[in-house]
Order: structure tokens, then sequence, then C-alpha cells
């Protein structure tokens, strides 16, 4: 998995040798999201395409190219441009890897069209997934993941 | 949560005032020489005196494509019925399956105006590297290789400068409304 997800969401290539100084530095937190299940309502409403109950369609959604965002605390959603490198796999698979974990992170926010935007330079700390929608919604979608995976998994518990 | 989710998803959906706001932090763009799906040589300057909007993808592409282009298209419609003709562009990121012949077919389909771009494999790089954009081949299925690929949209100004991007998955609408913005 580690290696197919490099650089799937390849927003654009690394930046910090051409950050400007324009950005305004802010430490948030909030949930990494896919953005377009959640933009689009095409799955559902927006709190059964967070958390949980969503991961694994985002991470087919980021490994296929749909940008990840920031569902911030403070309400405000995020368009990520550059999360930082892995050094250990030459970078690129934090964008799947990190679909709809909670994490606070040092960043430059650019503002631009209305649309706000972070390249982040740190991320100093990750909950995981706390935001644990499938206790209420189940796998959105469903088909995300097969009945006969999900009849296993229950059936081990 | 409910409350903020929606709130959100109601700003972003609608957007904000359509101001350029900060400086792109980063330079992209740059000089590109590519075949079009009619055979013909195409570079950057060939779209001078023109607004743009620009996407990297494939025919192909099941995934983000099948998002983008489709409304890359439709903002290009709305935009040209506010009376602002701009020219959609596709590079590939897929130039084994996406040959002129290949584009040929599969650009009318995507949009009438489309310029549809491929080219050699280190063309292509230059001008990915040029917009900063990352491609790679991430695995296989039944039609060939399947491709992970920046996909933001990169409005082009007349004269090659890149204005701003845009999300993909931003309403067609919202497209339209922030390349307005910079055409006035």
């Amino acid at each position: 998995m580690r290696i197919i997800l490099t650089t799937a969401l390849a927003a654009l290539l690394p930046l910090s040798a051409q950050a400007a100084p324009t950005g305004e530095r802010v430490t948030l937190r909030g949930e990494l999201i896919d953005t377009w299940c959640y933009f689009s309502g095409v799955m559902g409403g927006p709190d059964a395409v967070v958390g949980s109950a969503h991961h694994t369609c985002a991470m087919w959604c980021a490994a296929g190219g749909i940008p990840v965002g920031m569902l911030g605390e403070d309400g405000e959603t995020y368009m990520i441009l550059k999360l930082p490198d892995d050094d250990e796999s030459a970078g690129g698979d934090t964008f799947v890897e990190l679909t709809n974990d909670t994490i606070e992170a040092e960043a430059l926010l650019y503002e631009r069209d209305g649309l706000k935007y972070l390249v982040v330079s740190e991320i100093t700390s990750n909950e995981g997934i706390p935001n644990r929608t499938h206790e209420d919604f189940g796998v959105i979608p469903g088909f995300a993941i097969p009945d006969a995976v999900v009849d296993k998994v229950l059936g081990a518990e | 949560m409910r409350h903020t989710a929606c709130l959100a998803l109601a700003v972003a959906l609608s957007g904000g005032p359509a101001l350029a706001g900060s400086p792109l932090p980063f330079d992209v763009g740059g000089p590109f020489e590519l075949t079009d799906q009619h055979g013909d040589t195409r570079t950057d300057e060939s779209y001078r005196g023109k607004p743009a909007l620009l996407f990297f993808g494939y025919a192909q592409c099941q995934s983000i494509c099948s998002v983008a282009l489709p409304r890359m298209a439709e903002a290009v419609d709305l935009l040209d019925e506010a009376g602002a003709e701009v020219q959609p562009i596709l590079i590939t990121v897929d130039p084994a399956r996406d040959t002129p012949e290949a584009l040929a077919a599969a650009a009318p389909d995507m949009h009438p105006r489309l310029s549809a771009l491929t080219g050699s494999d280190a063309a292509l790089a230059a001008a990915r590297k040029s917009y900063r954009v990352e491609s790679k081949r991430i695995g296989e299925d039944v039609d060939g290789p399947i491709y992970a690929h920046g996909s933001f949209i990169y409005l082009l100004g007349p004269d090659g400068e890149v204005l701003s991007l845009m999300p993909p998955v931003l309403a067609p609408e919202r497209m339209a409304e922030i390349t307005l913005g910079y055409l006035k």
C-alpha cells in the first residue's frame, strides 16, 4: 500500500524551497478529509463522509487524485497543497495514510479566490481517527468494503 | 459538528468573493512543446491571446479526471455564455495510450473545443515539471495502467501566465466565477 499511495494525490511537487513569505503561519487542528465526497454530497451528507465511516472510500479517492483537505475544528475547510515529506518513503504516501486522521499541524495559510490553502510544514500530533462515524452510519458508501469482508471481520470479533 | 460541517460546505460551495488574495506560494507555469489530437505541434505560445484552463490527466482515467474534466468543460460553457471564451487544455500523463489518434477520438466527448496534448515522455515530464504536477503509475486494471496525478486546474491568462489554480472539486459555476474574476 505504501508504494501504491506514493504521490497519489500529487497535489504539487515539493514546495518548501519555493514557499513565499506571504503565507500566514498558523497552527491548526482538524480532520484530513476526502474533498470530493465531502463537497459533492454524492456519498451522503457531510457528517457521513468524514471519520471512520468513510475511511476506505477516502483512501481510494486520495489514491485516485482527489485533493485532500482539512476540516478544521474552527469549522473552516482547507485545501492541502503540501504535507511534509516522508523521508522513509521518499514522500507522498502521507496523503493517503493520513486520510480521516485528526491532526494538529503547523502550516502556511494562503487564501485565494475565497478558498484557503495550506502548505503544511510539520504535523505536531496525530490522534488517528477519533471520529467514529461508522457507529452511526456504517460504511459509507456501503460498497467501499465488500459484504463478505465485513462479515468476515465482524464474525471474527 | 453537523452545523459546522454544513456551514463549511455551504461556504466552500458558494465560494467567497472572487478575489485573488494571497499570491501563489510557488512559481508555476512555463514552456512546453507537445502534440495535439490533430498531430499538430502545440507550444505554450500556441494558446496566447485568450485565457485557458489547463488540466493534467488521461483519457481513460476513471478517477479524478472523470470529475475534473466534465467540470472544467461545463465551466468553459458557462464562460462562453458569459462572453468569455476560454481554451480548455488537457495534457496527458499517459502517452502510451493517449496517442494523437486516441485523443482525437476521445476529446470531442470531453469538450468540442478541448485541445488534448500528448508527446514524448521527456516532453510531458518537462510540462509537468513546469506546472509542478506529479504523476505516478500506481497499478494496472484490465484496461491498462492506472496513474495517480496532480489534479488542480490551472487558470492561464492570455499571456500564458498562471493566474490561479483551482481544486477540481469546485462546482463549474464557481470555477467560472473565479475565472471571470481574473478576466475583468
